[in-house]
């Protein structure tokens, strides 16, 4: 029986210090991400999702309760380790290196990853055209840029995928087009995706939506 | 990994071309100037060792008059009479087979002199009359001579009205090393000039002497004729000038002396002096004389050392050096600052390509090491260009101070020559020739052509260029100036959560 990755989350806190004390953004979180699966984290403004989401990357240090990948503490696995190897992030605005094509953004992560594929393998997953591949960043529009940053975090080869707000700048056409290369990488590739939206369409394509209200998840 | 980061690095070089630019720029003007101070600083090297090889200083043997004073005050007191004391007095004197022995020193002695001075009997020539109290065969100092109003043994006066001044060298002359002493017709003597004299003008135009002539003159002690012919003439600028006065080599001027003077050959010669290899030695060369020759100051002799004019122009050196050295100082701290400056700015402006970078995982070290990756790639191409332009700035530069050095040094080796060693001379442009050197080394036959010709050479090698070791130097300078300016914005980048990095663009 093939095995499956999980992504678990147990009894995660996390403050911040600002001039009126001290705010609890996340209080004891408790949840279970499970390979081949799309899941959509929603809330307001503020109740915490991109803080939850930076834990899930290990792009912040946990502060109280754990996050293990296959019963495997990301503390011990160590955050640049953990980013290399398990994870790859898809922001709203991209983070795509500006100066480089494509194609080249999409080769750093593959070099990162030391493995000898090419790069239009994962442009064309996404959609997009050789020609497309070979422009520069700023030559693309915004959805192409997000198929970019989406091929980008598929060439790492890592098991998860984390989206913060991944259509957040797109039309409907092309939000439509990107859950879809979503849903896939779940289901086809047997990733687990993880995506924190405010969009119902985001959330009504997901396997599972989970509610972050006031740092709790529901 | 190595590998990719090259690759990362090379793009953002090429990408980012007005940036590249920039820095290129800023690196071609740091490493101009460093390369310029490195070989201004190689050239003061080069410029000390030419100093010391040109004015390696003068080791002098003469009368020790601080003794002979003692040495009269204590027979006056002892009740010796003081004209009787002053009669017999005479001044000490160097026999020539120890001043060509010491000379021998090789390792300390570049070149030597030494005079001997005798007076003759004019024969039937007319002598000019002297102005001064000073006459025909009296030389200052209240000492005598041989041959100088010197009593015979037979009680005969011996007085010579022409004075025979034979020194190893033309340049020797104390009145040519003075510029009081010019040629006016003719050419120098040597020490294969044999017979060969050189008059003054006045004596000349009074006997009606041309150059070519010959003329005899009679040796005071034994009355015999020696035959002389003129090669050249010369003219005084001196008030006190002696016109009776004919120079010769010393060969020539000891057929003048008595035969007990002769000595078999080892006849006595005043002014010894031997120049110096390198003045830094003089001292220990003193040192080795004087074990070795204890005579000398038995016979109220001592040996000084004159390394003044090597100490003047040493120091000038030095402070050339310093003043290169803080140059290169100034610039390494304002390059130091300007690339931490442009570095940082650069850090900052890159904020979110390195947060990508540390998203996907890359190790802050990693990020810092592909900033620097493009810094020494950019350096490199500065330095290199800076290698073209940089030789011909230190030329300028370096040769600008070359050049005022040696001046200054030509000046003092006219002073020492009589003439400057990079001019050049022929037979046809109305200067006098200048012949080959006496009493050089023993063995090399070295002559003042030789030391001519030496003085050329030597300015030919210190024609300015950047040595290899000075671009390694210009390398290493600007890679190390790269690695420091690299440490504050190092700082910064390890200071650097991807999180709020990425969150702060979010």
């Amino acid at each position: 029986m093939k095995k499956t990755n999980v992504l678990k989350v147990e009894n995660l806190e996390y403050s911040y210090q600002n001039a009126s004390g001290t705010q609890k953004v996340l209080k004891g979180i408790d949840a279970e991400f499970k390979a081949g699966k799309m899941y959509a984290i929603v809330g307001e403004s503020g109740s915490g999702k991109t803080t939850f989401l930076s834990l899930l990357s290990a792009l912040d240090k946990i502060q109280e309760g754990d996050i293990t990948y296959n019963g495997k503490s990301v503390r011990e696995i160590g955050g640049s380790k953990f980013r290399l190897k398990y994870v790859n992030i898809v922001f709203q605005s991209y983070n795509l290196i500006k100066y480089m094509t494509a194609r080249e953004n999409v080769q750093v992560a593959i070099d990162f990853d030391k493995r000898k594929v090419s790069p239009d393998k994962y442009l064309k997953q996404v959609g997009l055209t050789e020609e497309e591949g070979g422009r520069l960043i700023n030559k693309l529009s915004g959805g192409q840029q997000q198929r970019v940053a989406i091929a980008r975090a598929i060439a790492s080869n890592s098991p998860i995928i984390v989206a913060d707000e991944p259509t957040g700048n797109l039309d409907e056409d092309t939000e439509e087009k990107i859950i879809e290369i979503f849903r896939e990488l779940a289901h086809k590739e047997d990733k687990i995706v993880i995506i924190v939206t405010h969009s119902k369409r985001v959330a009504e394509h997901a396997d599972k939506v989970l509610r972050l209200r006031r740092g709790v998840l529901s | 990994m190595f590998r990719n980061m090259l690759k990362r690095s090379w793009l953002s070089i090429h990408r980012k071309l007005g940036r590249t630019i920039v820095l290129t720029l800023i690196f071609f003007m740091m490493a101009n100037l460093v390369l310029a101070s490195i070989t201004i600083k190689t050239a003061v090297g080069a410029q000390m060792d030419y100093a010391k090889s040109t004015l390696g200083g003068t080791v002098t043997i003469q009368a020790d008059m601080d003794a002979i004073r003692e040495n009269q005050k204590a027979e006056m007191e002892s009740g010796t009479d003081r004209k009787e004391l002053f009669g017999k007095m005479e001044r000490p004197q160097v026999s020539v087979t120890t001043a060509n022995e010491i000379a021998t020193y090789s390792d300390y002695v570049k070149d030597y002199s030494y005079e001997v001075t005798v007076a003759a009997n004019s024969n039937d020539l007319e002598t000019v009359e002297t102005s001064s109290r000073m006459g025909a065969g009296e030389f200052p100092g209240g000492m005598n001579f041989p041959g100088m109003g010197k009593q015979s043994s037979d009680d005969t006066e011996l007085d010579g009205d022409i004075s025979i001044d034979g020194i190893n060298a033309y340049a020797y002359i104390s009145g040519v090393q003075n510029e009081t002493i010019t040629i006016k017709d003719g050419e120098y003597f040597d020490e294969d000039t044999s017979d060969a004299a050189l008059i003054s003008y006045e004596f000349a135009e009074l006997n009606d002497l041309k150059v070519g002539d010959e003329f005899t003159i009679k040796n005071i002690y034994n009355s015999e004729s020696v035959k002389l012919k003129v090669i050249g003439i010369y003219d005084s600028s001196e008030e006190r000038a002696n016109g009776n006065t004919i120079y010769m080599n010393t060969e020539t001027a000891a057929q003048f002396l008595s035969e007990d003077d002769y000595n078999d050959g080892d006849y006595d010669v005043a002014n010894v002096n031997y120049y110096m290899l390198d003045s830094g030695k003089a001292d220990e060369f003193v040192a080795l004389v004087n074990e070795n020759y204890p005579e000398l100051a038995e016979n109220k002799l001592k040996i000084s050392v004159d390394t003044s004019e090597y100490d003047a122009m040493a120091g000038s050196i030095e402070s050339v050096g310093s003043f290169a050295t803080t140059i290169l100082i100034i610039v390494i701290i304002a390059a130091v600052i300007i690339i931490t400056l442009i570095v940082t700015l650069n850090v900052r402006d890159r904020r979110y390509e390195m947060g990508v970078l540390l998203s996907l995982g890359a190790h802050k070290r990693n990020v810092v090491a592909q900033i620097a990756t493009e810094l020494i790639i950019v350096g490199t191409l500065g330095f290199a260009l800076a290698s073209l332009s940089g030789t011909f700035l230190a030329k300028s530069m370096g040769q600008g101070i070359i050049d005022s050095q040696t001046a200054s040094s030509q000046q003092q080796q006219e002073k020492n020559f009589g003439r400057p060693t990079g001019g050049s001379r022929s037979s046809g442009s109305g200067m006098p020739s200048m012949p080959a050197m006496p009493g050089g080394m023993p063995g090399e036959g070295s002559s003042m052509k030789q030391i001519m010709a030496q003085g050329r050479q030597q300015k030919v090698e210190l024609d300015i260029n950047a040595t290899p070791i000075d671009f390694l130097l210009l390398f290493v300078t600007g890679y190390v100036v790269i690695i420091l300016a690299l440490i504050l914005p190092s700082v910064n980048i390890m200071r650097y959560q991807p999180k709020e990095i990425l969150a702060g663009k979010e």
